[in-house]
């Protein structure tokens, strides 16, 4: 398989994001929904999951820079958090059965907190004056919602992905 | 492997932390300049973005026509039910536009508030976590956008470009909750046109506030509310939306308008940056730059 695989699934992934976002906020009966896509972070847990820690954190470090200085202006909060819920993940990893459900399931916790900790921050900073109850019915579920199914969706390919890139790269070290 | 909170890991997390920090306060600070690195990245990942929104807005577009081929019966009814006033109301348009330009003449004015020069621009993303409500557009300085310029669709005013790099551009929305985003508006429909501010958006009923209206002043629901030009960048004459409330303030000392927006701010394709042909001032709609009144 080609060496730089798992880099250009991050970059598509990243360039997917404001793709999908441009649909958003969806309007349903009257309630606007926003949803996040989060595809990158998503793929970088799967990554600290099933290939190793410190790939995950380097691209995490390098996609959340470019994040932040093209589309949030604010330099240090994704480049900052990606990593960082990278390193809870394999922490997290270490204590629960390792399967492809659990990882789907931790997958999506992390995200509910990535989401949390963003919406503090930008509480924070007063970007936002969203009451925790709307957050909540208009931003997180929805998230949650359409970020789940794109997971159960791909999750498994994610993994085969990173399964096959590792063992090819076991095979190597064990031929020098 | 060993545990995973060594000391070394501890310190080099504290010091992650504080570089944060330091990151943070320091792009929060500085927002309405572009240092150079971070052009370069803006200007090399909106390349890449633009590859990959042109077969979004591809899709998008198959959709809207389908949207608008579900309504065509409906919309149909509703059109020939306008048709024969819409052949008076432009019989009269032209009259007054030939009339216009006649005393135009006649006093020798040329240039005008309303005149601008469209730039046409596509929208190569959107702010993925929508917190900001923000576009980046394919066009920047090289196409001679700059800062404070106002963006519309062909529905109405959507809002005004904050950052420019060479080729791509940044443009905050006007449903933002910046307390520095001010826009001179005016109030058409009345005996006489009313000045006043559109200051801040209410989340929850999605519409703009309009205020700094002399409370002797009646305003009707429903009267159009557009963009004055006086604040010294945007034209004269952008439509932003129509007044669907008349409150007063919280000090009790002038009134509040609840504005409707014109313009649809979910699923944006194609926009048109307004440069003003009439010499730029400092003045209200550029509330990033040197604007002490509060």
């Amino acid at each position: 398989m080609i060496r730089f695989l798992i880099p250009l699934i991050c970059l598509v992934l990243f360039f997917m994001e404001p793709v999908f976002g441009l649909f958003s906020p969806l309007n349903i009966g009257g309630e606007l929904n926003y949803i996040v896509p989060r595809f990158l972070i998503m793929f970088l847990i799967f990554l600290t999951l099933y290939y190793d820690l410190k790939h995950a954190m380097f691209y995490g470090l390098f996609f959340g820079l470019l994040y932040d200085v093209f589309y949030i202006d604010i330099i240090g909060l994704y480049s900052f958090l990606y990593p960082a819920i990278c390193l809870a993940a394999a922490a997290a990893f270490k204590k629960i059965p390792r399967n492809l459900l659990t990882a789907t399931l931790l997958t999506l916790f992390l995200l509910a907190l990535f989401e949390f900790l963003l919406y503090q921050f930008f509480l924070l900073i007063s970007f936002t004056g969203m009451p925790l109850g709307t957050f909540i019915t208009t931003r997180l579920w929805p998230t949650m919602i359409a970020n789940s199914i794109f997971l159960v969706m791909l999750g498994w390919i994610f993994k085969s992905v990173m399964v096959t890139q590792l063992s090819e790269r076991d095979n190597k070290i064990g031929l020098y | 492997m060993p545990q995973l909170l060594t000391n070394k890991r501890l310190i080099l997390l504290l010091l992650g932390v504080i570089l944060l920090v330091a990151l943070i306060s320091f792009s929060l600070r500085d927002r309405d300049n572009v240092s150079l690195p971070e052009q370069i990245i803006k200007d090399a990942v909106g390349a890449g973005q633009s590859v990959f929104s042109r077969p979004a807005h591809f899709v998008t577009g198959i959709f809207d026509n389908v949207d608008s081929l579900l309504n065509t019966f409906e919309e149909n009814q509703h059109l020939k039910t306008r048709l024969e006033e819409f052949a008076g109301v432009q019989a009269e348009v032209k009259d007054l536009r030939s009339e216009n330009e006649e005393l135009k003449k006649i006093v020798g004015k040329e240039e005008d508030l309303r005149d601008f020069n469209p730039i046409q621009a596509t929208v190569i993303a959107r702010n993925p976590d929508q917190w900001e409500e923000k576009l980046i557009l394919n066009r920047g300085a090289n196409q001679g956008v700059k800062p404070n310029m106002a963006v519309m669709t062909a529905s109405g005013l959507i809002g005004k470009v904050t950052l420019t790099t060479p080729t791509t551009s940044t443009v905050e929305l006007i449903s933002t909750l910046n307390p520095n985003y001010r826009v001179s508006a005016m109030v058409v429909g009345g005996e006489k046109d009313v000045y006043g501010l559109i200051e801040g958006y209410d989340a929850e009923r999605h519409e703009l506030l309009l205020k700094r209206i002399d409370a002797n002043i009646e305003l009707k629901k429903g009267d159009q509310v557009i963009s004055s030009g006086l604040g010294g960048i945007f034209p004269k004459g952008v439509l932003i939306g129509t007044i669907t409330e008349v409150t007063i303030d919280e000090f009790g000392l002038t009134k509040l308008a609840y504005v409707k927006p014109a313009a649809d701010f979910s699923l944006l394709n194609h926009v048109i940056i307004a440069d003003r042909l009439m010499p730029e001032v400092d003045g209200e709609d550029n509330g990033v730059t040197g604007d002490d009144e509060s």
